[in-house]
């Protein structure tokens, strides 16, 4: 695949009429983003969206609710973080009144579905919701960017058409867009917002629509003897510090401060940081959201140690969808497939 | 005259297998087969490909203050005739090998000098950390690949600064000059490698000349003790600053300088150990209380404590010493992209908006 | 919970006790599968002896973490027993109970466990000989599977291959 760092030349100029386009549409994405969020801020109580942060190449979680911050706004590949985790977790929502004005929010395909699983387990309702979603065709990982070239100082990050573009003190790097996407989305059905009050931009094309290009990572696991795939866990699930910010990044690992790795009654894991500690909250925290995890893969890029945790989850959802049917963050009306039963199944 | 020796890239592995057997080694590392995974300070065995390209990602002062260490080992004994823990025995017999770090950052090195301030300058002398602390030694490498996250000039670093060092690599053309900076690490270089020839030594010279002047970063933590505690009862400066926190342990455990524990009693029937564990000023449990008070109940001030012992309790108490390194890895690492820089930077800012 | 100590801190001694040191956990329902234990017993059937048991209310109280841990930590193998579908003494705890332990069952071998050394079961108070049967053919496929290999307390060895993801 041609990437790394081409300066900008001919090849570029060819492709030039398509990617004004592109970039046409994100920045139209953008204003328009801007305009819907200012028509409505004063009937919410709050925004919150994404913002650039002091690396172009990220964006931070913004919370507005002065019509001044509205341009800091951004949406498009860059923006990565699911923020529906912050409808559900102090103090976010604690310093809002329940009978308050809603509380408006950027979502992407995958985001909106968390959104979906938190109203299904009723943490929030509906109507306290005012939904921007926003069609997405890929989040960029921002260390995979760092591993096909060595970043030195960003100074602009921008996407026009397939490719990113980077200006770094002075050197332009164009990467394939499609060669630095987080692992979640290259198997990703659902780039649209399966729920949402507007709709910012064209919408996306799933890139998958089959299970086995969905779970492709699970099916490489599951073709490697049992051994090989202890081992496999074993080192990587090595490299876990214990930060847990997979655990708090998660829009649906609700129990927070009751987390069963930190309670001290009962104490079921010792502060010791070899494997099997590690192991067992991994496996937990699995556990803990099977049914439930919509695959937004957040648990995975907050990683510091780029443990590949999502696809742990990943192969539960495999099992709901092929025992149970059931894909997670959908249907609002639906109940979980764990949090119910059906007395007739007997043979699951 | 100072002892140097060259060590030439392709013979960096035979080198660093005859120093290993002197003195153990630490040596930065990538922590999976695949070279650009997150990296870390592994023990050397030959073979382990160092990774002085790019800072590590996981901190040195786990060779000081390791992420769990065994205090002491208990053991109940049951007395026939008594009750089932009549009497205990405790054991807390320790080794500690000589080692040698080498090839950690400038940055780094100079972390610990504010983990000295606080387990062996009293008035409480850790005896664990003291221990440790006068077995290891230190190879710096003098940084040349600093990125927009560092910031290490301004917090009184710098990418030659050799405070704590005892040994200075310097990376030349096709290789590494290294020179030793005390009398205990002449020895181990002795008869390790040739002198560098005088091109290389006085490449290397122009090399530590350039990075001594060389500025990195453009916090100003001047007056930031005061600023903090202005701004200390501020809530909507700390909402708007961090609400976006998670409330995770990341920039604190890829954080040389937090050096923040707990204690615990892990018991199993009637043996057990008392461990010693990194916490985290982050997590709701670090300050929870027994009758079931949180001073600190959510993120806001969690991460407004870690901003102000930073850059206020420390500088305040250990005369003007910060307890950052500048190293960069809480920016680098933290999920939501919070920059500390820009929340040290802020607090100076006027106070009205 | 002596029984679920770390193998490798456990002196080889502790597990002697048992055939072969094969260690099972049994987590029966006080209603029904602790009650058929129980019968088992009374009757005088012969049984193995690796099995220990932990009595819960329902099977409805098993978290998958009890199975997990007791795997983690080197257990060989562990038997969950309930009331039979539509005789849970809570009535729908064990409907719950069944779409857990199949997720499970399902997951283990992804992380690299052998699911042989997991089962659940149906077992009512009076039924004291399929008691037996449930737990003689267990223990039998644990001493075929032997001790569980449990997990390396470090592990350092960085040769293991990665598989390749995208």
């Amino acid at each position: 695949m041609a990437v790394g760092w081409v300066k900008r030349s001919a090849a570029h100029h060819a492709v030039s009429e398509i990617e004004r386009v592109e970039k046409a549409v994100l920045e139209t994405s953008r204003m328009q983003l801007h305009k819907l969020v200012e028509e409505a801020l004063p009937e919410l109580e709050m925004m919150i969206g994404w913002a650039e942060s002091s690396d172009p190449l990220q964006t931070t979680p913004i919370f507005i609710r002065d019509a001044k911050s509205i341009s800091k706004l951004t949406c498009g590949p860059l923006c990565s973080q699911n923020l529906t985790g912050y409808l559900v977790k102090p103090p976010a929502l604690d310093s809002v009144p329940k009978d308050a004005k809603p509380i408006g929010i950027c979502v992407k395909g995958c985001d909106s579905r968390s959104l979906v699983a938190l109203i299904q387990e009723k943490f929030l309702t509906r109507d306290r919701v005012r939904i921007f979603g926003i069609p997405c065709r890929g989040t960029v990982d921002w260390r995979k960017v760092e591993k096909r070239v060595q970043l030195l100082n960003v100074k602009s990050a921008t996407v026009e058409d397939d490719w990113l573009i980077l200006d770094d003190s002075g050197t332009t790097h164009k990467i394939a867009l499609e060669e630095v996407l987080s692992r979640k989305c290259l198997g990703c059905r659902y780039p649209n917002p399966v729920i949402h009050d507007v709709l910012i931009g064209q919408s996306a094309t799933p890139r998958s629509t089959d299970l086995a290009t969905t779970y492709r990572d699970v099916d490489a696991i599951e073709k490697e003897p049992l051994e090989q795939r202890l081992a496999f866990w074993q080192s990587e699930l090595d490299r876990c510090i214990r930060c847990y910010a997979c655990r708090n990044a998660c829009p649906l690992c609700v129990c927070q401060d009751k987390c069963i790795v930190e309670t001290r009654e009962p104490r079921w894991l010792t502060q010791r940081a070899g494997i099997p500690e590690k192991f067992l909250f991994h496996f937990i925290h699995a556990m803990h959201l099977a049914g439930r995890c919509t695959g937004c893969g957040e648990c995975e890029r907050v990683c510091p140690m780029e443990i590949p945790v999502t696809l742990i989850k990943e192969k539960l959802n495999k099992i709901m969808e092929e025992m149970l049917g059931y894909a997670a963050g959908l249907d609002p009306d639906a109940v979980p497939p764990l949090l119910t039963f059906n007395p007739g199944e007997t043979e699951i | 005259m100072a002892v140097k020796i060259f060590i030439a890239t392709d013979r960096l592995d035979s080198v660093l297998e005859k120093l290993s057997t002197k003195i153990d080694l630490l040596i930065p590392a990538s922590l999976k087969d695949d070279k650009s995974a997150p990296t870390g300070f592994v023990p050397f065995v030959p073979g382990t490909a160092p990774a002085f390209d790019r800072q590590t990602t996981t901190p040195l002062k786990k060779a000081l203050l390791p992420q769990v260490e065994t205090l002491l080992r208990f053991e109940y004994h049951k007395d026939p005739q008594g009750s089932p823990k009549s009497s205990v025995t405790v054991d807390d017999q320790r080794q500690v090998r000589p080692t040698l770090v080498f090839g950690a950052r400038p940055c780094d090195v100079k972390a610990l000098t504010t983990l000295d301030r606080v387990f062996s300058n009293g008035p409480y002398v850790d005896p664990y950390y003291v221990e440790r602390r006068k077995n290891t030694l230190f190879a710096t490498l003098v940084c040349r690949q600093n990125d927009a996250k560092c910031f290490c000039t301004s917090v009184g670093g710098g990418p030659a600064d050799m405070e704590g060092s005892h040994l200075r690599i310097v990376p030349v053309d096709g290789g590494y000059v290294v020179e030793a900076l005390s009398p205990e690490a002449q020895t181990l270089l002795e008869n390790l490698a040739d002198a560098p020839d005088s091109a290389r030594d006085a490449q290397a010279g122009q090399i530590v000349e350039e990075a001594l002047k060389r500025r990195v970063g453009e916090l100003d933590t001047k007056g930031s003790p005061e600023a903090f505690r202005k701004r200390f009862d501020q809530t909507d400066y700390w909402f708007q600053m961090i609400n976006q926190c998670l409330g995770c342990g990341v920039c604190t455990y890829v954080c040389p300088t937090c050096y923040c524990f707990t204690i615990t009693d892990e018991v199993e029937n009637l043996k057990g150990e008392r461990l010693r564990s990194w916490d985290s000023c982050m997590f709701y449990h670090y300050t929870l209380e027994a009758s079931g008070h949180n001073p600190r109940p959510t993120k806001l001030e969690r991460y407004r404590n870690r901003v102000g012992h930073k850059f206020s309790y420390i500088p305040e108490r250990y005369e003007g010493l910060l307890g950052c390194c500048g190293c960069g890895r809480c920016i680098r690492s933290c999920p939501v992209s919070i920059d500390i820089r820009q929340v040290v930077g802020h607090l100076k800012e006027n106070t009205s908006e | 919970m002596k029984d679920l100590s770390p193998r490798s801190s456990a002196p080889a001694d502790e597990t002697a006790a048992t055939t072969q040191g094969i260690k099972i956990v049994g987590f029966l329902c006080n209603w029904c599968s602790y009650g058929g234990a129980d019968t088992a017993g009374v009757c005088r059937f012969k049984q193995p002896t690796d099995l220990r048991v932990v009595r819960i209310p329902c099977t409805g109280r098993m978290d998958p973490l009890f199975i997990a841990k007791s795997l983690i930590y080197g257990v060989d193998g562990v038997l969950v027993s309930g009331c039979h579908p539509r005789d849970c003494h809570y009535a729908v705890g064990n409907f719950y109970a069944r779409r857990r332990m199949e997720a499970l069952k399902a997951f283990l071998p992804f992380m690299g466990i052998d699911t042989q050394r997991f089962r659940y079961t149906w077992v009512s108070a009076s039924e004291g000989q399929q008691w037996q049967k449930v737990v003689t053919e267990f223990s039998e496929q644990i001493h075929r599977l032997g001790p569980n290999p449990g997990l390396k307390q470090r592990s350092g060895d960085h040769s293991i291959p990665s598989i390749a993801l995208r």
